[in-house]
């Protein structure tokens, strides 16, 4: 089409062979966006114009994208410092004294580390064992503060956490390597049964692995604890082939590190978890969506398929049977969104990360149309276990109604904060108490947020209610399996107000009721949290936490409304008091 | 079939179709925003909720299928006040200048405002987030201010146009509706169809070219066919006072439903070009009894000089003449000519741009009135 | 456009830029192929904007359309692919037909039309492949001196593969003006009264003489000699086929036409050679121009009549489809000016004042007093068989009517020849590759086609004075290929001067890969740089069409 505005200009050489390293696949525009803004440290209208002509796509689609994802940037950045802007962090901050508004902890970072990086605030990197984190480049950096900036130009990375140490109470299974085994050693991690899950599997049929799986109850562990099986046999009895395996690694829920854990100390787990499920499904290609953050992890996953590979246990004809199956590392860019599955299967195609209509569900009309699986980290790396040792093995670690084990996260103000693997059925009690060794000190409990981001703002009331995944009716949710306990120096009003802070970051913008409703409840509790509030803030937050819980696309739309009801129903006094103007 | 119902109405209907399909279906009225029947539903607005017996959250009637002993109600008390309240964030940020919107009147947002008696908040944005006019192209006047980000735009430009200009950006609050990487339309190879004017519930994509000409309630609208290729696009002409102010789209033109092309959209305004004839005209020469032979010179003169309906005094100058005088020169001339050298020394050329009716006159004028087969038009070129 | 657009399994668009010239009917095809997945072959030297979502673009030399044709179809009959039953029973001349196409194997095909061999195998097999295929075409077909050969071959094509008379298969032209196909149905043709029937038909004539009142050959031959007040001719319809604009215009020069009458055309724009039609016109004894602008052709004319605009007059238009639509009247005709049929019934009625005892006031269409259009309708409806149940109540009423709808209970006829073809059998014609008319040589050696674009409307009568497409596209831009550009230093917006053995214009230069190296793309919007300044006017020998698309020319910076 002609008109006096259209120049000619052929595609950038320099692009066009990014693209064709990418065999021109549409499905290609996220890597092929971060390839071209590592070269040029940015993306510009003609980049990306060229980036989508190149992969035959609109140019709005992609930069649809380069403004949708938080890693990929319009302005020129050098070295990027991302400070983590999570709940953790802030709330490890806010004590220590530190700036604890975005604004102000970007600013505070940029005069102290110089021009040498841009820095710019990120939503919880899941890094909260060692909060306050950072990310610089790609290497994750933590316990850091502003102050040690120049260590940090220097190196220094802060210190990793040591997770071998066996918590009173703990059964450990998918923990139980930790620290035992080298976990880039496939070596070591053969020597210690990793991959008999598999091979049991490989000397059986589909069928009865499924059987196996669906008989031991296992539900995923994403959050929403919906049974296993039954979405593998969903996927298994769908004719339509190819069939795709999907590896939801895309953890970034605040308050949510359990995924890297597992992934940095046993990465083989995860890949026999999901070749076990591919063969079960009848599957032979499989994703594992990981969030951009986890650029280490990622490494570490792909050195792992590689070694695999090697030992055939992993591509063309594993240990010798007709089975082939691969696995693909797929780095997200930044979004919290792409955690709902539909999002993330979205993404991977090469989009923005926007929830689709459900139905059809993933097991029908997945990736690329086809039948899929979606699984969290922490499912697939049940699953060897479960092979391994049988269903009713699976059942019999846990003497409460939910079958097996979960990890957990505790995090704030306990003695002893991390991360540790426990049948269902604990109390809020038992997790501050057994498990986190009880209060720190001069800490008083006040509320815990349970679950995750989108969990339950809980006082002692529910202290001792056994949680599951439907314990939430009882308004006490275990999610993802996080708990943060806030001792009497925390308002609930300022830690809603940066949970609000974060889905307004986060919302992908395609509702109205969640776009605006998130952003404005979270003006409305700058408000109340400054001690501006007004007559009618807290009706305001009520109806809009009913109009995101009811009518929202997604998921997170929907689950924002948890920590807004459960805050206002425990702590409604408190409200009410910032809602009156009574300076605390 | 499947039996369902809705406001404790016992329904039939196929399965396959969605609530809404089945409510209109059935003369219940839905409120929808982001959906258009001509477009793939998207789910987006939320105002087309609607609650499901047993479902945990409401439903939107526009993506969500009906199934065997569903029970739907449209509007309950939880219904209404989730639509009004959806309603009121899209307004918090939308400018309050219906008073001198140019869509007032035929916008989906103001009337669903109207119907739920929806309150502007007294917080919001309220239409300063973007420029107003914001691309620099003649025909699509772009006002982000208003978008409620319903994302028809985009689908209008992907599924009727086949193009695939307009898209969205950023995220959350900030999502905004671009086109191509955040360029200006025509830089995005944008055809200037319109299509998105025309799907565009809001104010905020607009026609340029009568913005500010007259609203809904004051244009009457003609509808008939367009005069440019040989597609046959209908679409209705905008008029008022006696003057053609514009084109909008007619959904129930045979051919094209809502689609135009940019011709047909926008290049009506030659229509009162002040180019436009609007008097017979003959050479002087005629009016001084003089043969043409005899002012050779006085023609090739004009000619070179390029000056047209001017009035040298030359006898090639053009004359302004009444209808019946005009017709009666050239009554006289064609008889001459008829009489002195034949019918068939004559030519007449019909038009492609007329009418089937002035064609057929134009095929009996010249094979009845004169007698000659020579008649033609530009079929050939 | 429907079945072609909701039913074709695969398009080959051969000579029609479908998306600039028939956009809406351009985004139907868009649609079949994003969201039906229908194939797509497009056979054009440029990469058109179609080509964009082509599954095949075949950049052919212009000018070889046919050898394309045929070596496609021998490929066709090589690999088996022919639909040979619909051959056996509805179409003859097959083996005459066979034994040419059997000339052109697929690498001298290559050669004559720079196609890759791959290239025409692919394409032949998703052309035959694909049950229905819809071939499409426009003026990139006709405008040659081969136009008509071409046509025939892409009728050989349909009927070689049985895609005739199904939905969504046939050959399916793309008529460029809004009312040609009503002009050709009205009888705007030399040959032909309404709905084709022919001038030489002594039948045709008797029946619109009666009609018209006029003599039939035997009311002449009982008249008795002091009746002759004429020349017996005077009293009858012409039995001679008349003459075409392309004979006509140049005819003035040897004194064959004497006066014309042209309504709503632009023969200064439009018609091939500028410089010769200039010619022709001044020398023209007496030229009535009927206009609703001053026109270039306005500068020749010694009467101008002020018609009206579509937007001022209610009628009839016939698509491409055959489909006819009303056009309502929204405004009054403006100032003085008046709708094209009050004007001829006015002249007519002075006319036959003048020229009186030639028709019999007493036949039933002899008048010429119509207060409407809905009136000439009904005469239409009745000396028009196509059209005989077409009338304005029942458009007005909603029908939706494609002719022929004989009846007034008849419902239209969406699809023709479903069952045979208006002659029987359907024939194949042996047809082989000619050379265009004009070849590049040392003098001129580039290649001009030329054609419109988007924003823009023929002549640009009626687009040049809307301002809004002015902004977008408001100067002559001539196509040409980045290669080409750097070889002539041309860097940025320059302007060229392109010449050929008739003339010279100069025109901005728009680089682009749309056109091959070797070719220059021209329009025929701006009279101050009109493509036809340059172009020839050879002639197809039966349609009379010029070969616009093949012009040699010289391309040179100004």
């Amino acid at each position: 089409m002609t008109n006096k505005k259209i120049i000619y200009r052929p595609i950038s050489p320099e692009i066009e062979e990014l693209a064709r390293e990418h065999g021109n696949e549409p499905e290609a525009a996220l890597e092929l966006l971060k390839e071209i803004q590592t070269h040029h440290s940015v993306l510009t209208p003609t980049s990306i114009t060229d980036a989508a002509r190149a992969l035959k796509l609109p140019p709005h689609q992609l930069y649809g994208m380069a403004t949708f994802y938080s890693m990929l940037s319009l302005e020129e950045r050098k070295k990027v410092l991302r400070v983590c802007d999570g709940p953790v962090c802030w709330l490890k901050r806010a004590n220590g004294q530190s700036p604890v508004n975005s604004d102000q902890l970007v600013s505070e970072w940029q005069n102290k580390i110089g021009g040498e990086f841009s820095v710019e605030r990120t939503s919880c990197l899941g890094l909260c064992d060692r909060a306050p984190a950072v990310l610089v480049e790609d290497e994750q950096a933590g316990p850091v503060e502003a102050n040690e900036a120049n260590k940090v130009c220097e190196g220094w990375r802060g210190v990793q956490t040591d997770f071998s140490e066996v918590r009173k109470g703990e059964v450990r299974v998918m923990t139980s390597l930790i620290g035992k085994i080298d976990p880039d050693s496939i070596e070591d991690a053969l020597a210690n049964g990793v991959y008999d899950g598999l091979k049991k599997a490989l000397q059986t049929d589909p069928g009865t692995v499924l059987s196996e799986v669906e008989s031991s109850g296992l539900q995923g562990r994403g959050g929403a604890g919906f049974p296993v099986g039954r979405k593998w046999r969903f996927v298994a009895s769908e004719k339509r082939t190819p069939r795709y395996i999907i590896c939801n690694a895309d953890e970034s829920e605040p308050l949510i590190f359990k995924d890297r854990v597992l992934i940095d100390t046993n990465p083989h787990q995860l890949i026999e978890g999901m070749t076990i499920a591919g063969y079960a499904c009848g599957a032979s290609e499989a994703w594992i969506y990981i969030r951009g953050e986890y650029e280490y992890q990622a490494r570490r996953l792909e050195k792992a398929i590689e070694q695999a590979k090697a030992k055939h246990l992993l591509g063309e004809n594993i240990s010798g049977t007709d089975f082939s199956f691969n696995i693909h590392v797929h780095r997200g860019a930044g979004a919290y969104i792409c955690g709902e599955e539909t999002a993330l299967i979205e993404s991977l195609e090469g989009k923005r990360g926007e929830p689709r209509l459900r139905p059809p569900y993933p097991p029908t009309y997945g990736f690329r149309g086809q039948p899929t699986t979606v699984n969290n980290v922490e499912s697939f790396c049940a699953v060897p276990h479960i092979l391994k040792n049988g269903a009713e093995w699976w059942k019999s670690l846990s003497t409460y109604a939910t079958p097996g084990t979960k990890m957990y996260m505790v995090l704030g103000h306990v003695k002893n904060p991390g991360l540790f693997e426990a049948p269902f059925g604990l109390t809020l009690r038992q997790i501050i108490e057994e498990f986190g060794g009880g209060m720190a000190d001069d800490s008083a409990f006040k509320f815990a947020l349970c679950g995750g981001a989108a969990g339950t703002i809980v006082d002692e009331s529910l202290l001792d209610v056994p949680i599951d995944f439907s314990s939430g009716q009882k308004g006490i949710s275990l999610g993802a399996g996080s708990f943060l306990i806030c001792d009497q120096s925390v308002s609930p009003v300022t830690m809603l107000r940066e949970l609000l802070h974060f889905f307004a970051i986060e919302s992908c913008g395609k509702c109205t009721p969640c776009r605006v409703g998130t952003w404005r409840s979270l003006e409305t509790l700058k408000h109340l949290a400054a001690g501006k509030g007004q007559k009618g803030d807290l009706d305001e937050l009520k109806t809009l936490a009913e109009l995101m819980q009811d009518s929202s696309f997604c998921g997170l739309g929907q689950s924002v409304a948890i920590p807004m009801k459960s805050a206002l129903t425990h702590f409604g006094a408190e409200f009410t008091k910032a809602e009156n103007n009574v300076q605390r | 079939m499947i039996n369902l119902k809705i406001n404790g109405k016992e329904i039939q209907a196929e399965s396959g179709k969605t609530v809404l399909q089945v409510a209109k279906e059935h003369d219940i009225h839905i409120p929808t925003l982001c959906y258009h029947k001509d477009l793939n539903p998207t789910g987006n607005c939320r105002m087309c909720i609607v609650e499901v017996k047993g479902g945990r959250f409401l439903q939107a009637a526009c993506v969500t299928p009906v199934w065997e002993g569903m029970e739907i109600e449209t509007s309950s008390e939880k219904v209404m006040k989730d639509r009004k309240l959806t309603l009121e964030l899209m307004l918090a940020n939308h400018p309050v200048d219906c008073l001198i919107c140019d869509v007032s009147g035929e916008c989906e947002l103001q009337d669903l405002a109207y119907e739920y008696q929806a309150k502007v908040p007294d917080w919001g944005a309220k239409g300063t987030r973007y420029p107003v006019d914001s691309d620099p192209n003649p025909f699509i006047r772009v006002d982000m201010n208003k978008c409620i980000l319903c994302r028809r735009c985009e689908l209008a430009c992907a599924e009727i146009q086949g193009r695939d200009v307009w898209g969205v950006a950023k995220r959350g609050f900030e999502e905004v509706i671009v086109a191509g990487a955040g360029v200006p339309l025509l830089e995005a190879r944008c055809e200037s169809c319109g299509q998105c004017v025309a799907y565009c519930p809001t104010g905020a994509l607009s026609n340029k070219m009568n913005y500010g000409m007259g609203r809904a309630h004051q244009v009457k609208k003609v509808t008939t066919t367009c005069s440019y290729c040989g597609v046959g696009c209908q679409f209705d002409l905008l008029v008022k006072n006696n003057k053609v102010i514009g084109v909008s789209s007619n959904p129930d033109a045979p051919v094209n439903g809502m689609a135009l092309c940019v011709k047909g959209r926008y290049g009506y305004d030659f229509i009162h070009h002040p180019d436009r004839l609007t008097k017979p005209k003959v050479r002087r020469y005629l009016l001084e009894g003089k043969k043409k032979s005899d002012i050779r010179n006085s023609i090739v003169d004009s000619q070179k000089s390029k000056v047209e309906l001017s009035n040298f005094g030359s006898p090639w100058d053009w004359v302004e003449t009444e209808w019946d005088k005009a017709l009666d020169i050239i009554a006289d001339k064609l008889t001459d000519t008829r009489t002195n050298f034949g019918a068939d020394t004559m030519g007449f050329l019909t038009s492609a741009k007329c009418l089937n009716e002035e064609n057929y006159l134009m095929n009996k004028l010249a094979r009845q009135v004169i007698g000659t087969n020579n008649i033609d038009h530009c079929a050939r070129l | 456009m429907d079945d072609v657009a909701n039913e074709a399994k695969a398009f080959f668009i051969i000579g029609s830029n479908t998306t600039e010239q028939h956009p809406v009917f351009g985004t139907m095809l868009r649609r079949a192929v994003r969201y039906r997945s229908a194939k797509l072959v497009v056979a054009d030297p440029r990469k058109i904007d179609i080509t964009e979502i082509a599954t095949l673009h075949l950049r052919h030399r212009p000018g070889t359309d046919i050898s394309l044709l045929n070596g496609l179809m021998y490929i066709i009959l090589e690999k088996g692919w022919q639909d040979q039953s619909f051959i056996d029973e509805r179409t003859e001349n097959f083996d005459e037909f066979k034994a040419t196409v059997m000339q052109y194997p697929p690498d001298k095909v290559s050669e004559t039309t720079n196609i890759p061999v791959e290239q025409l195998y692919e394409a032949a097999e998703i052309i035959a492949s694909s049950k229905p295929t819809a071939v499409l075409w426009a003026m990139g077909i006709t405008q040659h001196i081969v136009g008509v050969r071409n046509v025939m071959d892409l009728a050989n094509l349909q009927m070689l593969l049985g895609n005739m008379g199904k939905p969504g298969g046939g050959v399916n032209p793309l008529r460029g003006q809004n009312n040609v196909q009503g002009a050709c149905d009205m009888g705007g043709l030399p040959n032909v009264y309404t709905a084709y029937q022919p001038v030489t038909s002594e039948e045709a004539r008797e029946k619109f003489a009666k009609a018209w009142g006029l003599r039939t050959k035997d009311e002449l031959g009982r008249m008795k000699d002091e009746e002759f007040s004429l020349s017996p001719s005077s009293f009858i319809l012409s039995d001679k086929v008349g003459l075409t604009v392309t004979e006509m215009i140049p005819g003035i020069l040897d004194g064959k036409i004497k006066s014309l009458y042209i309504i709503g055309e632009d023969p200064v724009m439009s018609d091939p050679d500028t410089n010769h039609i200039r010619k022709c016109l001044s020398s023209v004894d007496f030229l009535v121009l009927q206009e609703i602008f001053p026109s270039e052709t306005a500068a020749y004319a010694d009467v101008l009549l002020p018609g009206s605009s579509f937007a001022e007059k209610t009628g009839t238009f016939t698509n491409t489809e055959r489909r006819v639509q009303i056009v309502r009247q929204a405004i009054e005709p403006l100032g003085d000016s008046k709708p094209d049929w009050w004007i001829l019934s006015q002249l007519a009625k002075k006319l036959l004042a003048r020229i009186s005892d030639r028709v019999r006031k007493d036949a039933p269409h002899a008048g010429w007093e119509y207060s409407n259009t809905s009136e000439i309708m009904s005469e239409i409806n009745a000396l028009t068989p196509s059209y005989g149940g077409i009338t304005h109540a029942r458009l007005e009423a909603g029908e939706r009517l494609q002719w022929p709808c004989p009846t007034a209970d008849h419902p239209g006829t969406p699809i023709l020849h479903t069952k045979q073809f208006t002659r029987g059998k359907g024939k194949f014609m042996p047809i082989d590759h000619v050379p265009p008319a004009e070849r590049p040589d040392d003098e001129y050696p580039m290649v001009m086609s030329t054609g419109r674009v988007l924003y823009h409307w023929h002549g640009g009568q009626m687009t040049r004075r809307a301002e809004g497409i002015m902004q977008v596209y408001g100067e002559a831009l001539v196509e040409l290929n980045p290669d080409d550009a750097e070889k002539l230093g041309v860097n940025g917006r320059n302007i060229l001067r392109i010449t050929s053995r008739r003339g010279s214009i100069e025109a901005q230069a728009w680089v682009t890969d749309r056109v091959p190296p070797g070719m220059v793309y021209a329009n025929f919007h701006f009279p101050e740089a009109s493509a036809n300044e340059l172009t020839h006017a050879s002639l197809d020998p039966v349609s009379k069409i010029p070969s616009y698309k093949v012009t040699a020319v010289r391309v040179e910076l100004v």
